[in-house]
């Protein structure tokens, strides 16, 4: 019985990463706030890994890398890598040294998405040549805001999957 | 590292992120089988995005009734810049028109005329037209379009003027075939006024005037210009009554359906005759 609900819950989590994929890759459908998007799939993820164990974890971390990679190109690359170790590692500390609640995940969320994504925006634009400081301050501190702001809805779906999917 | 590999969950970390490398590699290297496979697993999510999008894009009725008003409104000014860009392209292909009558004649002085009103009375299609002496018309003064002479001014007031076509009998003018040189006089004809015809009568009986030759005035007697074309031969025939013959001309313009004009108010060597007789009579 506890594996089949298991099963359901996983199958609910790839539902809710395709489900936002579509929503964050369909022009129209989520509006733009100055000039950027909310990269959904970070905290969908994250919000998973706090919750799950450490493989499944790096399991759906390497699906949101994979299908946030694939908005931007045909391959995977930073994100699938990134994610799939930051899930797996998170997945670990949450376990074994902090508690799931809403500020820390919310303040985890928040750092890592910073973090991930200032790292893209200097390997992949700033070195690249391809954006200045202007063009970060004007792009990317929006998409930051926003991604977290979603992580707050994320975080109530996933809990409440994961606690109704569960406990039978 | 045998420690760190002991844990099995560490393994599966390892094993995945080398197979994500692997697959990234291969990507970044150009090898068509892994991007095909992606685009393959993506096509169906691609679908659903774009019928998404698709969805998204339409509208509430709402909306579409006011994109309908902001649309009528639209074609309601374009249709209206259209009849002006119509009347500027007539008005620009006319200019261009006087342009060259005058850049070929630069000894006309000409004052272009649109026709307001057509004699319906008048079986040879006179016409008036918006230019009187306040223009600067005078009476017989030779009335043309690009195409050719059309007629004369044969009455005249303050704002309008009164214009008798080559097609009627009152029209008398020296005219020769500007091949053969056989000179005539280009008037009208009833028989063939209704076809649009005008007749070229007085012909000299040997002359070698042909079917097709090109008519033009003489400028004999100083009312029209020389050179100035009337039609070309459309048939030769013989007049029954006097055994003269003439040509039947047909006018390069339509003279029943003529919208604008030029009136010739004057040009070289006009009104000679006219003050020969006064200085003889002097």
């Amino acid at each position: 019985m506890e594996r089949r609900y298991t099963f359901f819950r996983y199958a609910a989590y790839s539902l809710e990463l395709l489900l936002l994929f579509i929503l964050q890759s369909t022009p129209g459908l989520l509006p733009e706030v100055y000039g950027g998007k909310p990269l959904l799939m970070i905290p969908a993820v994250l919000t998973i890994a706090f919750m799950e164990d450490q493989i499944p974890a790096l399991f759906f971390g390497l699906a949101g890398g994979a299908l946030l990679d694939l908005g931007y190109s045909d391959n995977l690359g930073y994100y699938t890598i990134m994610l799939t170790l930051i899930c797996f590692v998170v997945s670990f500390i949450f376990r074994d040294y902090m508690v799931v609640s809403f500020l820390n995940a919310l303040g985890f969320t928040s750092v890592i998405t910073i973090v991930l994504v200032s790292l893209y925006y200097l390997f992949f634009v700033a070195l690249a040549g391809r954006g200045d400081l202007m063009y970060f301050v004007s792009h990317y501190i929006s998409r930051f805001v926003y991604t977290i702001v979603c992580m707050v809805v994320l975080y109530f779906v996933n809990k409440f999957l994961f606690r109704n999917l569960r406990e039978f | 590292m045998r420690d760190f590999f002991a844990d099995k969950n560490r393994k599966i970390l390892a094993i995945a992120l080398s197979v994500v490398i692997v697959i990234a590699i291969m990507g970044a290297g150009g090898n068509p089988w892994v991007s095909s496979a992606f685009n393959f697993l993506t096509g169906g999510l691609s679908k659903v995005s774009a019928a998404v999008s698709d969805a998204a894009d339409e509208k509430s009725y709402e909306e579409l009734v006011e994109e309908n008003k902001k649309l009528t409104k639209e074609a309601a000014d374009l249709r209206t810049q259209l009849v002006d860009y119509y009347d500027l392209k007539d008005e620009n292909a006319r200019l261009w028109r006087y342009y060259n009558i005058t850049k070929s004649n630069p000894d006309y002085q000409i004052l272009p005329a649109n026709v307001i009103r057509r004699d319906s009375s008048d079986d040879f299609y006179s016409f008036t037209i918006d230019a009187g002496t306040n223009s600067g018309v005078s009476l017989q003064d030779p009335v043309i379009t690009g195409n050719g002479l059309i007629g004369f001014v044969s009455s005249i007031n303050a704002v309008s003027s009164k214009v008798t076509t080559i097609l009627s009998p009152d029209m008398q003018a020296g005219a020769l075939d500007k091949k053969s040189s056989d000179s005539g006089i280009i008037t009208g004809n009833s028989s063939y006024c209704d076809k649009g015809y005008s007749v070229l009568t007085k012909i000299d009986a040997n002359a070698k005037i042909k079917e097709n030759d090109i008519i033009v005035t003489s400028g004999i007697g100083g009312i029209y210009p020389a050179n100035l074309i009337v039609g070309k031969v459309k048939e030769l025939r013989y007049d029954e009554y006097d055994a003269t013959k003439f040509a039947v001309v047909e006018p390069y313009e339509n003279i029943r359906k003529v919208r604008d004009v030029v009136v010739l108010t004057d040009f070289k060597n006009k009104g000679e005759v006219k003050k020969a007789s006064q200085k003889e009579a002097k």
